[in-house]
């Protein structure tokens, strides 16, 4: 029997949501053999895993404020790069529009912490973290717009020249460089938490940071405006066709312009989100939310509630296997890279499943065919 | 088996999901015949040979090449069994020369390429009758050019069974003529040659006997010799249609939209529109012909603010709107519908509902930041009842219709707007009679309400039933304008390869000048015609 | 004095080659994978796998030839997975390739702290390794003055990146195979109506591709003397190679070129000062310019070009026309 693909309409949701497990229970499985060989019993790391160590753990509250330290920039990085993905606009440049937003986020701590009080200051914080990615974004979408150059290529490199600005910042011991800690021979960035630090609202023992409250206003407010808006309904037309957008009389050049600063502002405000959590910076501020963003993006195929759910899960996986590394010392903490890519590479093939289909090719109809 | 076939299909089905392209098609071809594959737009024609030549897979049915039961699984496989298809959208390399075209599907060839393959490949396409230019870049090449290049590409690669999906749509009536001359002789030379075409006389022209298709149903096959138009059409569209399209005379007012002396310029920077003059009056249908690419696109993109201009005049109502933005454009009144060959292109966002697609010139008119759909939704839902669209709801999405309905929707919101100039080109393109019939109805009611319409179209039978005066077309310069009912098939033809020039046929009266011009009087000084 | 001068030239004019000749490798296997039109955003993950099976193995067999092979045969079934991937299963190219590479870089930890945690091969140990891998002059060009021991003087790896880069010039330029590669790549529409297998160029070329990236991490792991520490060996060059493929224009000789320069402020960053104390007088500056600023530059330097290449739509860009877009032959 021959087989050919074809392409499949649409399938059910339920279907897919099926083959999405389906891909991620084999992937456990594989993970699980790998683990079993090391001899980890494998129910027990992914428990641990899972459950973020908060089971049976008096400080739970602890882990499940960490858990979404991890979570609001993931999340929030995910739907600002859904708002470019939209318009075919291939923003990969999250983690340099992240820097900068934390730079900015930062400076602003640094200089005006002392003289605006804390309040103030962390308004101005995400205002400038939000500018400064906000611009960084610019400049691809401005080249893409006036020259169309390839804004995959672009954000790629500009990820790269935002990272060794950052490390320049964190090398170099100067006079002019107050981000570094004065009362440190060695260069490290010093700490602002005094100065500057997001509060926490308590439920209890536990503090839901206010990020996490902002962020999920944010993308309830990114639905709206995706889905209600005018502008919303430009980015839609304008990522279905810009031929079409050009005969309606929209100015595609400066919607394409207008929704990749607004992406780019919302990385910034996550950056400054977690740089006000923090209370630091660091070279590696960004926890590559930049890039995982992307994969999250996508797998939620952009819908913003998707996005929250799948961040949620990513964060797990990401928080709970350095809680499980802890735990399981013989595990190398990059199993859990190596099982995130085995995920994926497994639900990019069930995606295949939810987009073609399979046939037999049959042999018949030669002579019976009077219809 | 009475008769052994250079290829015979039998029983292929083959479906895209859930439309039915192809249902238990049977189709045999003889050697040395020319066989007319004949049926409208979208009645399967290009999906049964794309399964002949290996791209597509049959979902079931059989095929034999010189009476053996084969398997068709890829275009490697046709190519191996001599069967060669020219499509109708080329299927080149264009940063490579000619030669490499063709020399990069060769079997049997030197690992290293060498200078002189572009002399072998020169001498060949001499043999088979053809002069090219083996270095030639293909970008660099005009439509007939790549057309030949495709043909000997075909020949080069042994084909005895050559496929031609629409070649005709691309040429002039006398490259036409010269294609034809061609398939004569390849067929002399025992070629079996299956031309795809919905075109009637050409079918009656070049064949040995003639296929039909309707709705991906099979429908018969008959001597080219004992057959006429009328039995053809009947064939292909089920019933007798009126051949007669209504053109109702309509009292025309001044002219609505003039244009003088106008000059644009394409993507590549060439000058795709040449010094154009014409106008529209209310109540009048003006046709432009020409062949495909001389232009009509930049024109219509122009008018409709989307392309600047190099140099010229276009008058609304006495109002210059050269330089205005599209947006303010359409305020005008002056409606745009073009339907490029993916008709999706422009105009429709395809992805989007129905709904959405209606609100798309005038969501701006809302207050506040939000789009209004209520608006929308009674717009969707009374061009769904007036026109006859078919569809699940008004929220599905506008790729999921079928070729006819996506044109309605786009006909009808232009009409909606209630505009005074409407500019279509192409709105039957891909339709079925009936709804190219529905489409002629939707403009001659726009005529009677005293709209002016600019029609640019193809099919140069329509355009000549359906429009008041016909502007012609050739290279971007204007070769006349003429009455529909007065002038012939074979004086628009000369006139769209530039062999009759009618801009002077009246010396006090340029064509495309009016006299009741809104411009001012010393350049319109004229009398009666 | 003169003469130490000269030779603070020529070790850095060696240096530029020795550090960064796994740039060529990653750039001229990433050209072979954009030519067939697959665009790869894995080579950093790539690298990094072929790195640490190349040098785990080459080091029990105590032999470069088996540490060569094993790297090229690790980058090649990364390959064959992305293929798989995107080819059969037509997955997003920019994922799969972002993906991979988290996960070659979480392969390379998980096997070498594996390893570690037993016993790590030091590269000293094995002989065939060491010597396989020590310099060899070019009889004739290495006396040359200035450039003789900086550019001729090189270990076996470096000639063969170099003789690599140069057949596949002559590959995609001057055969039918990389006229059909690039055909591919161009159009697939047009390359599959004509008979050419994609699938199969497609699969055979990303591959091979994807095995010379791995030869070029293995070099990065034969460099650092095989010392395994948390940061991986690759260290972004993975990255630097996807630039260099355009700044090289998708032609694998202006790749070599394209490594030297990028090489040059690479080792600017290294031995920039080292110049600076030997000619104070000119170089004096170089001190001063902060190390970062030079490894930003081939980013820079790329966007750069990136923006002037699309300001000039110039004709002879070698970017495939169809990079990036996944072919399937029953579209309508």
């Amino acid at each position: 029997m021959r087989f050919h693909v074809v392409k499949r309409e649409n399938c059910p949701l339920w279907k897919k949501l099926g083959m999405y497990f389906l891909a991620v229970a084999a992937a456990l499985i594989l993970g699980g053999c790998l683990l079993l060989a090391m001899g980890v019993n494998p129910l027990a790391y992914y428990g641990r895993m899972f459950t973020m160590g908060m089971v049976g753990n008096k400080i739970a509250y602890k882990a499940f404020e960490n858990y979404l330290k991890v979570f609001a920039p993931l999340a929030l990085t995910s739907v600002a790069l859904s708002l470019a993905f939209r318009m075919r606009f291939w923003n990969i440049g999250g983690e340099g529009q992240f820097i900068l937003g934390a730079v900015a986020a930062a400076t602003v701590a640094f200089k005006l912490g002392p003289i605006l009080g804390e309040g103030l200051t962390l308004v101005v914080m995400c205002l400038a973290g939000m500018l400064a990615a906000g611009l960084y974004g610019l400049i691809a979408a401005a080249l893409k717009v006036k020259f169309g150059t390839n804004e995959t290529l672009m954000t790629l490199m500009l990820n790269y020249i935002a990272l060794y600005f950052i490390t320049f910042l964190g090398d170099t011991k100067a006079d002019w460089n107050f981000y570094l800690d004065p009362t440190s021979v060695r260069p490290i960035f010093g700490r602002f938490a005094d100065l500057a630090s997001f509060p926490k609202i308590p439920i209890g023992k536990f503090g839901l940071n206010i990020c996490v409250v902002l962020t999920l206003l944010v993308g309830v407010l990114v639905f709206v405006y995706l889905k209600y808006t005018k502008h919303g309904y430009e980015i839609a037309v304008v990522g279905d066709s810009t031929g079409t957008a050009h005969y309606a009389g929209m100015k595609v050049g400066k919607i394409v312009l207008r929704t990749v600063f607004l992406s780019a502002c919302l990385i910034g405000l996550a950056a400054a989100f977690k740089v006000g959590t923090a209370g630091i910076l660091s070279t590696n501020i960004t926890d590559d939310v930049g890039w995982t963003g992307i994969i999250v993006a996508w797998l939620s195929q952009l819908n913003t509630l998707a996005i929250f759910i799948v961040s949620a899960l990513i964060s797990m996986l990401h928080y709970g296997s350095d809680v499980a590394a802890a735990t399981f010392s013989q595990v190398d903490s990059s199993f859990a890279n190596m099982l995130q890519g085995v995920i994926l590479f497994l639900v990019l093939a069930a995606d295949f499943c939810t987009r073609f289909r399979i046939l037999p090719v049959q042999k018949e109809g030669a002579n019976n065919g009077n219809g | 088996m009475a008769e052994q076939y250079a290829v015979e299909m039998r029983g292929i089905t083959k479906t895209f999901g859930s439309v039915v392209a192809n249902k238990d098609v049977h189709l045999d071809v003889r050697r040395g015949e020319i066989l007319a594959l004949l049926g409208e737009n979208g009645s399967g024609k290009t999906t049964l040979m794309n399964m002949l030549s290996g791209i597509y897979k049959p979902d079931r049915g059989e095929i034999f090449v010189e009476g053996k039961e084969v398997s068709i699984d890829s275009p490697e496989d046709a190519k191996r069994l001599g069967i060669g298809m020219v499509h109708q959208h080329f299927k080149l390399v264009d940063v490579f020369s000619a030669a490499d075209n063709i020399w990069m599907g060769r079997d049997k060839a030197d690992f290293l390429l060498k200078k002189d393959r572009y002399d072998q490949i020169a001498e060949v396409a001499k043999k088979f009758g053809f002069e090219i230019d083996p270095r030639k870049k293909v970008r660099n090449m005009a439509v007939s050019e790549k057309q030949t290049l495709e043909i000997i590409k075909v020949l080069y690669y042994g084909a005895k069974v050559i496929i031609l999906d629409e070649p005709t749509a691309v040429l002039t009536v006398q490259e036409t003529a010269k294609l034809f001359g061609v398939l004569r002789r390849m067929k002399a030379e025992g070629h079996s040659i299956i031309i795809i075409t919905h075109k009637l006389n050409e079918v009656l022209e070049i064949s040995d006997r003639v296929s039909i298709l309707r709705k991906g149903e099979y429908i018969g096959t008959v001597e080219t010799a004992q057959t006429n138009e009328q039995q053809l059409t009947e064939y292909m569209v089920g019933h007798k249609v009126d051949l007669n399209i209504e053109r109702p005379v309509v009292e025309k007012t001044r002219p609505l939209l003039e244009i003088r002396d106008l000059t644009i310029r394409n993507d590549e920077g060439a000058i795709a529109i040449d010094h154009v003059n014409f106008y529209i009056r209310g109540g009048e249908i003006l046709g432009v012909a020409g062949i495909a690419g001389c232009g009509q696109k930049e024109l219509c993109e122009a008018i409709a603010g989307l392309r600047p201009i190099e140099s010229g005049q276009m008058i609304h109502k006495g109002d210059n709107i050269v330089g205005l933005s599209p947006k303010a454009i359409i305020e005008k009144g002056i409606a745009m519908s073009f339907i490029p060959e993916d008709r999706l292109g422009m105009g429709l966002a395809p992805s989007l509902s129905i709904i959405d697609n209606m609100i798309l010139k005038n969501y701006r008119d809302s207050k506040g930041p939000f789009v209004d759909r209520k608006v929308g939704r009674a717009d969707a839902e009374h061009v769904i009842k007036e026109l006859g669209i078919v569809t699940p709801s008004a929220e599905t999405p506008v790729r999921r219709l079928s070729g006819g309905n996506v044109q309605k929707v786009l006909l009808g919101r232009e009409i909606k707007a209630g505009p005074n100039v409407i500019i279509t080109a192409y709105p039957v393109r891909g339709l079925d009679i009936n709804s190219s019939y529905a489409i002629y109805n939707i403009l001659n009611q726009q005529k009677k309400d005293g709209v002016g319409v600019l029609f640019v179209g193809e099919d140069l039978d329509v355009m000549m039933a359906l429009c008041d005066k016909i502007l012609v077309l050739c290279y971007g310069r204007v070769m006349g304008v003429v009455h529909a009912h007065k002038t012939t098939k074979e004086e628009l033809g000369m006139m769209m390869t530039g062999a009759l020039d009618l801009t002077n046929k009246y010396e006090d009266k340029p064509a495309g000048i009016a006299r009741d011009t809104n411009f001012a009087p010393d350049a319109a000084a004229g009398k009666e015609e | 004095m003169e003469m130490d001068k000269l030779g603070v030239v020529t070790t850095f004019v060696h240096n530029i080659v020795v550090y960064n000749i796994p740039l060529l490798y990653g750039t001229v296997g990433e050209i072979m994978v954009e030519k067939s039109g697959s665009l790869n955003l894995g080579v950093e993950g790539i690298m990094a796998v072929g790195a640490i099976f190349g040098y785990i193995v080459g080091c029990y067999a105590n032999s470069l030839a088996v540490g060569i092979l094993v790297a090229f045969l690790a980058g090649a079934l990364c390959g064959l997975l992305f293929a798989a991937l995107t080819v059969s299963l037509q997955a997003n190219q920019n994922i799969t390739g972002l993906t991979l590479t988290t996960f070659g870089l979480g392969v390379y930890f998980f096997v070498g702290n594996g390893v570690k945690a037993i016993s790590w091969p030091a590269m000293n140990d094995y002989a065939n390794i060491k010597n396989g891998f020590a310099d060899i002059p070019i009889p004739g060009l290495s006396q040359l003055p200035l450039v003789g021991r900086g550019l001729f003087t090189h270990n076996l790896l470096v000639y063969l990146a170099v003789v690599i880069a140069v057949v596949m010039w002559w590959y995609l330029r001057h055969t039918r195979t990389g006229l059909r590669l690039r055909a591919v790549g161009e159009n697939p529409g047009a390359a599959d109506s004509v008979g050419i297998n994609i699938k199969r160029y497609k699969y055979a070329h990303i591959c091979l591709g994807c095995g010379i990236m791995g030869i070029g991490g293995y070099y990065m792991g034969l460099n650092m003397s095989g010392s395994f520490s948390s940061s991986c060996w690759i260290n972004g060059y993975g990255w630097i190679a996807v630039a260099l493929v355009i700044f090289a224009n998708w032609n694998p000789v202006l790749a070599i070129l394209g490594t030297f320069v990028f090489g040059f402020f690479n080792t600017l960053r290294v031995s920039g000062s080292s110049l600076a104390a030997a000619f104070p007088d000119v170089l004096g500056w170089l001190a001063k310019v902060p190390s970062q600023l030079y490894q930003a530059l081939p980013f820079i330097i790329t966007a750069v070009v990136l923006v002037a290449t699309s300001i000039r739509k110039r004709e002879g860009s070698g970017l495939p026309a169809s990079l990036g877009l996944n072919y399937f032959r029953e579209e309508r």
